[in-house]
């Protein structure tokens, strides 16, 4: 490939890579520094990016101060692999049908999911709350992962809808000519085809529900043991004081799964897995 | 048994007329291959037999019996694609097996036909590789494995050799016109080259604008196309078109006036309230020759292309402006620029009316060569 930026633009856009980095990144930055301090020698004024005595204590002693943490972080972890789980066996077929059947009304349907995509879940928590509680549902995984689900269905349908859209028509055809019924051929050809955009909705919705479980958590659950990371970290919140280096330390250990899953399910995101399939 | 027929089928997209009522009869056996220009609706007609595409109106019977609601498996064909379509994820020996597996046969007679067919093919080091470690040439016999396994009675290709390069599609040809002999089965072969028709077909359907413009064997259509359609697509390079008037027309001939005033007397079939009508006379390039003949014409060449076994001269018919090309010897004596007569024989010619269609040119087939007319498959 001919190089076609000139050093200046080289440098403005590595320059430009690195301010956003920096926003992205800071938070995370700041996160684990905080984590290493004393609780003392938080709030010293002038800042100080490096101060005295940092450890890593905090990381032992918070696991002391919340007994529960690990059982927060399996319950996130368990409402976040549900969600993804429930969702996909919904989204599979959904989108198989938005990308291959003609039928009234797909557009509009396709439409809505959007528009519903819009309404965030907390306008609609308080009804949801009513439904809850009419069912009998409050304080249980169930309440979490339901909602949760319903709200990753549509972009999780638009994802992989398109990356279905972009199988050749004709592997459906061939299995169709060859004797092979609908469900026969979703199984055997189609999803094992469209693994990789799978894999890629099923990463968006993991990351999606891990974050957005605080939200229902928070509402629908009031029993300590069932509650996830986010909420679990309340406990480090001390009617005098909050334990500051502690909750950073449990934060940053609560995204270690959720980082492991991803950097183990990249490596699947490849291009090249229809290699074959068709001429180009 | 792989009877085929067609019964005034039709196809509409909406409100567009893809196929305007096709009538076919294919015998067992046969070699039938659909050609035409792209969007001719020959590829619409294949999967339409396949069982693809929904039949509008009129009637598909494969060996007797209406097929026209019957999906493709129900039908006894099978159906090799212009894009392989074959399963990436799948090895060789799972894509071939794919419609057994779908059939349920047991896991012994999969392996016996799966064996047996890739013997076929010369597959047999290839079983174990995946689609995307094939090269082309490869990756379209495994698309033929998977259809013969099933041993349909009837064969269906789309445009199976558009995708190889020139030197691999020949040899392509040559084995799937094996392939036909050694199966017996019945095969409707979809293509947009003359050549793979002209090799491989026993019957030519030549479609256009979604009608049959001419069926018959591949010396049938080039010696009495039956209209200007079938004589212009037929034969590479093109024929020649002049437009000439009509003169004289008796039983057995036709006189016409060339665009310089000259005389061909041409032996087809006369018709009566000729004379006085615009017609066009056909006359094919290799057919044109320099010197001695019934009849001249002066052309004025533009590009000569020198191919050393031929040269091809693309010339404008001098007074006329219509194109006008020649296949001459490869030492012909043709200059750009000048203006210089080009001679062919009455025999040669072609004549139609001016409705497009050919007055029966007086040439026996047999004459030509008998035993491409066997109308019986070998």
């Amino acid at each position: 490939m001919i190089d076609k930026y000139r050093w200046w633009e080289v440098v403005a856009i590595y320059a430009g890579i690195a301010v956003f980095l920096t926003f992205i990144l800071a938070p995370f930055v700041e996160a684990f520094v905080v984590s290493m301090r004393p609780l003392d020698a938080l709030f010293s004024i002038p800042y100080r990016f490096i101060t005295e005595e940092m450890s890593f204590r905090a990381y032992v002693t918070m696991w002391e101060n919340v007994p529960l943490l690990g059982l927060y972080i399996f319950n996130s972890f368990l409402i976040a692999s549900s969600v993804t789980v429930f969702a996909l066996l919904a989204i599979i077929p959904a989108a198989y049908a938005f990308a291959r059947f003609k039928f009234k009304g797909s557009n509009t349907l396709l439409a809505a999911f959007l528009a519903v995509n819009m309404v965030s879940g907390a306008v609609l928590i308080i009804p949801l709350f009513k439904v809850m509680h009419q069912l009998g549902l409050l304080n249980t995984y169930f309440a979490m992962i339901a909602p949760g689900t319903a709200f990753v269905i549509p972009t999780g349908i638009w994802l992989l809808r398109s990356y279905l859209l972009k199988i050749p028509k004709e592997l459906e055809e061939a299995a169709w000519a060859d004797g092979a019924s609908r469900m026969y051929t979703l199984r055997r050809v189609i999803i094992p085809v469209a693994m990789p955009g799978i894999i890629v909705v099923a990463i968006a919705t993991f990351i999606v529900a891990y974050a957005q479980q605080f939200i229902y958590a928070l509402t629908f659950n009031s029993k300590n043991e069932l509650n996830p990371l986010p909420v679990g970290l309340f406990q480090f919140f001390g009617r005098q004081e909050v334990v500051w280096n502690e909750l950073m330390a449990a934060s940053l250990v609560g995204i270690v799964p959720v980082l492991v899953i991803y950097i183990f399910l990249q490596r699947y995101i490849v291009a090249g897995l229809t290699a074959g399939a068709v001429k180009e | 048994m792989g009877q085929l027929a067609l019964q005034d089928v039709k196809k509409s997209f909406g409100s567009t007329e893809v196929i305007k009522g096709v009538s076919l009869d294919v015998k067992d056996g046969e070699f039938i291959v659909f050609v035409g220009p792209s969007g001719c609706g020959k590829s619409t007609l294949l999967r339409m037999i396949a069982g693809l595409e929904e039949v509008s109106d009129g009637t598909v019977f494969i060996d007797g019996k209406v097929v026209n609601n019957l999906p493709p498996v129900k039908r006894g064909i099978s159906m090799v694609f212009q894009s392989y379509a074959l399963y990436p994820h799948m090895s060789v020996y799972e894509n071939i097996a794919f419609p057994l597996r779908v059939a349920k046969m047991s896991e012994a007679e999969v392996e016996e036909r799966v064996r047996k067919a890739s013997r076929i093919l010369q597959l047999d080091e290839r079983l174990k590789h995946k689609p995307g470690q094939l090269s082309g040439g490869q990756r379209q016999r495994v698309a033929i494995g998977r259809a013969i396994v099933r041993e349909p009675s009837v064969f269906l290709f789309d445009e199976p050799l558009s995708n190889l390069d020139a030197a691999l599609r020949s040899d392509m040809r040559v084995e799937l016109s094996k392939l036909h002999g050694s199966l017996g089965a019945t095969m409707i072969y979809v293509t947009h080259d003359q050549i793979e028709a002209m090799t491989m077909a026993d019957r030519i359907v030549v479609l256009d604008g979604g009608v049959i413009s001419q069926v018959g064997s591949p010396l049938e259509l080039y010696h009495k196309p039956q209209n200007l359609f079938v004589a212009g697509f037929i034969g590479n390079p093109k024929m020649n078109f002049v437009e000439v008037t009509c003169k004289a027309s008796a039983e057995n001939s036709v006189t016409v006036t060339l665009p310089d005033g000259g005389e061909v007397e041409v032996p087809v079939k006369g018709q009566a309230n000729l004379e006085g009508q615009k017609m066009t006379l056909g006359i094919r390039p290799e057919h044109i020759k320099l010197g001695q003949a019934d009849a001249h014409i002066s052309v004025v060449a533009n590009v000569v292309e020198r191919l050393g076994i031929h040269t091809v001269s693309h010339a404008t018919v001098e007074g006329a402006n219509t194109s006008f090309c020649s296949l001459l010897d490869g030492a012909a004596p043709v200059v750009v620029g000048e203006a210089a007569p080009v001679g062919f024989n009455a025999s040669d010619c072609h004549l139609f009316d001016s409705t497009g269609a050919a007055l029966e040119r007086l040439v026996k087939l047999e004459d030509v060569d008998p035993a491409m007319l066997q109308v019986e498959p070998a």
